[in-house]
């Protein structure tokens, strides 16, 4: 029973760091069909700031609050530079975040050398009910999850910021025809993406502590979670995350890692080859 | 949403529309320059040849062995190239290919003493051709065509998959991989790295360069280029689409082969990496800088990315990643037909297919 708990915990917990990392990923892809691969170093990015406010002596809080700023700015400010011009080709639009990945991966890399730096949790210890014992802060990472998600949707589908970011994205012409100023719209929905994965960063970097190739090894399950889910609307990449999240939580519990690790991307992809609409189909919130 | 991507998507169209009109009006007095003998390609096609020759004559013994392994990669470089360059399908996962028939060659000289180059060679080019035609036939096949992001995050999840399940499963030595690979033997003779080694990949390199540029000369080159171009018109025009893609893809898996089993011996050793996003992207960077769509360009972009991070990487290892990224973003933004296209104009990177044809005719009676 204890065991049985634990594992919950265990999975639930890594399906919600994935729904964060994939909150921003999706939102970029399916309000703006960009698959940003340099939503991977974003994500590190986050976790660096994180680590260095707590190198400099800050509270751990102040790096895990400026990180999505920070990292929210540089996303704004590189839409504007670079990826405007790539709107109109997806596939040219990958190579070139890619290339815009590498240049941060390895500036972080040549920053920090090829260390594994560790930062400790801000609520450090486990809570306990009855016999069993859960993380504190894996704990806070699926409360604050939860909270950035149901934040995410109210302001895409309740507030007026999010109606005309919607507008935009599904009719263009419509909406600068309406006075919304489209190319504000692209900007401000890409630095949200990257202030989200800035996020969670900062938030996942006690648990997997700081390292330059952070990013990369949720990218790719970022990217099949989204395309599990469904391109097109915000509900279905989150649903999509946690589909893959728990499952490559949960398989390793039932069968050899190895296999478990390799057959959740095998599924997946079987899984969107016939269906390429994903779980849910549709756009809109 | 979608909507308004397939509004793009449309306007797109209509450009290419635009320019393939634009790019017949300069076909027309580029034809002109053709028959008055200017072509570019087969000079620069000679030089790097003459280069490539020459290169272990000039070159201390350190070096000649560099300039195999990126002999090596050039070959691979040219797969790549074929499927992105030639048919537009983005391929993340070509080291899959290249080293699935890494670990092939090696589990065959390990486990099974065969390294008779006759055998090996062969089986690493059909282990690449098997791996891309099962995949590319799962991911470009079927009663829907598939989206190009479709294929793409399909072949890069497969290289993913791949390097994950190379890690983990003891029996291809896990994250070490497997060491000291017996050398390739022609009756009694070892190739170990050094001239000879160079000679016999820059022959291989050739042949498969020569082959490679009949095919994209051919019939089925001008409807591959078609097909990068604008799928749907081909598609009208009969051609079975999905079928070309995946004959093109298969043939790219068998030379990603071919010069995966070549760099599993040179090397020495295969580790899981091979199989791998890395050497995935590795390889998309020669192709895009070297300029897609020509098979010289994919050569000197191997040249020019491996040479120089060779050369850099001594005093600056740890900027030259980044100086790279950022000569990547440049090229994409500003070049994005690659380094070859400062001297190669695009009349001649299309190719002429017609004239030729039409010329031989007319001088036959």
């Amino acid at each position: 029973m204890a065991n049985a708990f634990v594992a919950a915990f265990e999975i639930l917990s890594f399906g919600a760091i994935i729904v964060l990392i994939v909150l921003g990923l999706g939102i970029i892809a399916s309000m703006m069909g960009i698959f940003n691969f340099a939503q991977g170093e974003f994500v590190l990015l986050g976790a660096y700031i994180t680590w260095l406010a707590y190198a400099k002596g800050l509270p751990i809080w102040a790096g895990m609050a400026a990180a999505p700023v920070l990292v929210g700015a540089l996303g704004f400010v590189l839409e504007a530079l670079i990826i405007r011009r790539f709107y109109a080709a997806p596939i040219v639009a990958m190579l070139g975040t890619y290339a815009l990945g590498l240049i941060i991966r390895e500036s972080v890399r040549g920053l920090i050398g090829g260390f594994y730096l560790t930062v400790p949790e801000p609520i450090g210890g486990s809570i306990d009910i009855g016999a069993m014992h859960i993380s504190a802060w894996r704990f806070t990472i699926i409360v604050i999850t939860l909270l950035v998600m149901a934040g995410c949707y109210l302001l895409l589908s309740r507030t007026s910021f999010g109606l005309r970011m919607r507008a935009t994205l599904e009719n263009p012409s419509l909406a600068r025809a309406s006075g919304i100023s489209t190319p504000l719209m692209y900007g401000a929905t890409f630095a949200f993406g990257s202030a989200l994965a800035g996020l969670a960063g900062a938030l996942i970097v006690p648990v997997f502590s700081l390292y330059a190739d952070l990013g990369l090894r949720f990218l790719i399950q970022g990217f099949v979670a989204v395309m599990v889910g469904g391109v097109g609307s915000f509900i279905g990449p989150v649903a999509g995350a946690g589909v893959i999240g728990t499952l490559s939580a949960a398989l390793p519990w039932v069968m050899a890692p190895v296999v478990a690790d390799v057959l959740v991307f095998v599924l997946a992809i079987v899984f969107i080859k016939f269906r390429p609409q994903g779980l849910i189909a549709g756009k809109g919130v | 949403m979608l909507k308004s991507m397939s509004v793009v998507r449309e306007a797109i169209a209509g450009d290419e529309a635009d320019d393939a009109m634009a790019e017949r009006v300069a076909a027309g007095q580029a034809r002109k320059q053709v028959k008055a003998g200017r072509k570019v390609l087969p000079i620069v096609e000679g030089v790097v040849l003459v280069a490539a020759l020459l290169a272990p004559l000039v070159l201390q013994d350190y070096l000649t062995v560099f300039a195999t392994r990126v002999i090596i990669l050039a070959l691979f470089a040219l797969s790549f190239d074929l499927v992105w360059g030639y048919a537009g399908i983005m391929s993340f996962g070509q080291a899959l290919f290249f080293g699935s028939a890494g670990y092939g060659v090696a589990l065959l000289a390990r486990d099974l003493d065969i390294t008779n180059i006759f055998l090996v060679l062969p089986a690493g080019t059909i282990i690449g051709l098997t791996f891309a035609l099962l995949l590319g036939g799962f991911l470009l096949l079927g009663r829907h065509p598939s989206s190009v992001i479709f294929v793409s995050l399909g072949t890069l999840t497969g290289s993913y998959a791949a390097d994950r399940l190379a890690r983990g499963w003891y029996y291809l030595g896990g994250q070490n991989g497997i060491p000291s690979i017996a050398p390739m033997t022609l009756g009694g003779y070892e190739f170990s790295e050094g001239p000879a080694f160079y000679y016999l990949v820059l022959g291989i390199l050739v042949v498969v360069y020569l082959l490679c540029r009949f095919l994209v000369r051919s019939q089925f080159g001008l409807a591959l280029a078609g097909l990068r171009e604008n799928e749907q018109r081909i598609a009208f025009f009969g051609y079975k689409a999905q079928h070309l893609k995946a004959i093109i893809f298969a043939i790219g898996g068998a030379i990603a082969g071919l010069a995966g089993s070549l760099y599993a011996f040179h090397e020495g050793f295969v580790w899981p990496n091979m199989v791998g996003v890395v050497v995935s992207t590795q390889v998309v960077l020669y192709v895009l800088f070297g300029g897609s769509g020509t098979l010289i360009g994919a050569v000197i972009g191997t040249v020019i990315v491996e040479g120089v991070s060779f050369w850099l990487s001594d005093n600056y290892r740890d900027v030259w990643p980044i100086i790279l990224g950022v000569l990547l973003l440049l090229v994409i933004l500003f070049r994005p037909l690659g380094l070859i296209s400062f001297v190669l104009g695009e009349r001649e990177r299309v190719g002429s297919f017609g004239a030729k044809a039409k010329e031989k005719r007319n001088a036959a009676p």
